[in-house]
């Protein structure tokens, strides 16, 4: 209670403000999508039926599922898809809906050839068009919040690529290890080599975020010490860089092809992934709301 | 049609936060949630110094970016400027409240409605009364009182506040006293480089 009662107390002064709005359940349903989205886009590629039923249900599940656990009136949640013109939130949820339709379709049609080749055909690419929306629309969901200097840089959806492709490779090599994958032993070398220059970019693009919000404005210099060295430095340098892009990373260009190596570069880096998408909620910071007030002196 | 604003005299703000409660009671909001706020600051440096107290509200933004990512079309803009949440189509989604460079919304969670002014789970009958304005799990904000300015009344907090410290009137007007004010006392607005254009402005 006393500490409840000093937040509001510190809350009536001017300082940086801590986004509150999006945490763990969107977190989640972020994670979800991109990952799922990933794989269905590596997998459709080698016609790999589980992989595509694997990201559909992580998807449908875990991304619609986070979200309606987020939502304060999830069943008013189909409204989202009024204003496909102007919202990120929008875009995304229709391509969610499209994904479903589309993408289960596909799945039915490499397992059964069940349609035209033509219509086959175009099944595949709506899916695969609604599968790229989801790997990209959440960056420019965020990148679209002005108040937030650690959100608001063209460099978020292409963080939400580079994530989304990195997690679907991982989980393509661990899931067609023994299947399609031993059939094509170059596919394997050929993704796991992928997987390490997707991690080098990455790394590199996280970088280029972090210096983009330090030097945005005071509140993304907030955003990047609670990160680096305070609050959040502990999970974001020990999960997020180290696990998730050094030991992956590591595995990825040096370790042998064998199983349990792709399953731990694949739990690695997802671990380093969701830490991610956990951490830029948490140290999303606002600037002082009134920021000019040291011109107003006496 | 007139084009609704506010003027904040920081001159004359005492830091009182007498605003804050009238706006607590004019709008029946429940415990932890303000729509106003007069926020206190030390500027200079020792011996140097002094507080200021900065008021603070929703700016009903011309260019709001609230409104611009609003997946339902729940936040609009009324014709005399007004930025509202529709209750009944907000989903609760908090694009809304990440989007706002003001820190100016919140989501009314059901925990809020429910725990009670005393924190016993007990809703007084002033909250049994004024908690059924809202849905719960949706994003509430600052009306600048609309129901008091659509009756011709000055918001709660400007007619309360003891200082005349917040001005309300009509910006479109010329010879308004929230013109005059701005244009004499060269009125700024918060944080211009979001561009968002507040209908709010300080002067000193
Ligand atoms: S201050 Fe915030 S909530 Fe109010 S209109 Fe501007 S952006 Fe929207
Ligand atoms: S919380 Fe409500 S008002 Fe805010 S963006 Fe979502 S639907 Fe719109």
């Amino acid at each position: 209670m006393l500490s409840n009662r000093l937040q509001i107390v510190d809350d009536f002064r001017v300082g940086f403000r801590a986004q509150k709005a999006w945490g763990g359940s969107m977190a989640t349903a972020f994670f979800f999508g991109e990952a799922g989205a990933g794989l269905f886009f590596i997998s459709q590629f080698f016609g790999f039926v589980q992989g595509m039923a694997v990201a559909l249900l992580m998807v449908l599940i875990g991304k619609g599922g986070g979200h309606l656990m987020h939502l304060g009136r999830p069943s008013r949640g189909w409204r989202a898809l009024a204003r496909i013109g102007s919202s990120w939130i929008s875009r995304g949820l229709f391509a969610i809906a499209m994904f479903a339709v589309f993408g289960g379709l596909h799945i039915l049609d490499v397992s059964g050839k069940v349609l035209p080749e033509g219509l086959s055909m175009l099944v595949r690419a709506v899916a695969v068009a609604a599968c790229l929306v989801i790997m990209v629309y959440q960056g420019f969901a965020m990148s679209h919040s002005s108040s937030i200097s650690l959100w608001s840089t063209g460099l978020m959806p292409i963080t939400s690529l580079t994530y989304s492709l990195l997690a679907g490779t991982m989980l393509m090599l661990v899931l067609g290890y023994d299947s399609v994958l031993a059939e094509q032993p170059d596919a394997l070398r050929m993704l796991k080599l992928a997987a390490a220059g997707l991690l080098l970019y990455g790394f590199v693009v996280i970088l280029a975020m972090l210096h983009a919000a330090k030097y945005g404005s005071e509140g993304g210099q907030e955003s990047v010490e609670l990160l680096l060295k305070r609050d959040f430095a502990k999970w974001f340098v020990s999960l997020v860089i180290l696990v998730g892009f050094v030991l992956t990373g590591l595995l990825a260009a040096f370790g042998p092809t064998s199983y349990g190596v792709m399953l731990t570069m694949a739990a690695a880096e997802l671990t380093g992934y969701y830490a991610f998408r956990v951490l830029v909620f948490k140290a999303a910071t606002y600037d002082p709301a009134v920021s000019f007030a040291a011109h107003f002196r006496r | 049609m007139a084009k609704w604003g506010m003027v904040f005299d920081l001159k004359r703000c005492i830091g009182c936060n007498a605003c804050a409660v009238a706006c607590k009671q004019e709008n029946s909001l429940p415990y932890g949630v303000f729509f106003t706020k007069t926020l206190s600051e030390e500027v200079g440096e020792f011996p140097t110094t002094t507080r200021v107290y900065i008021p603070t509200l929703c700016n009903h933004c011309e260019d709001a970016p609230c409104q611009r990512v609003c997946p339902t079309g729940a936040t609009y803009t009324r014709p005399d400027g007004i930025v509202m949440v529709d209750g009944d189509k907000c989903i609760g989604c908090g694009s809304c409240i990440v989007a706002c460079p003001y820190d100016q919304r919140t989501r009314l969670e059901p925990q809020m409605l429910e725990r009670g002014l005393f924190g016993n789970g007990k809703l007084t009958p002033f909250e049994l009364h004024g908690y059924a304005r809202f849905t719960p799990g949706t994003a509430v904000k600052c009306t600048f009182c609309h129901e008091r300015v659509d009756a011709g009344l000055q918001p709660a907090c400007v007619a309360t506040c003891p200082t005349n410290a917040r001005i309300f009137g009509d910006l479109d007007d010329p010879g308004s006293t929230v013109r005059r004010l701005i244009q004499e006392r060269r009125g700024r607005q918060p944080m211009p480089e979001r561009n968002t254009n507040p209908r709010v402005f300080y002067i000193d």
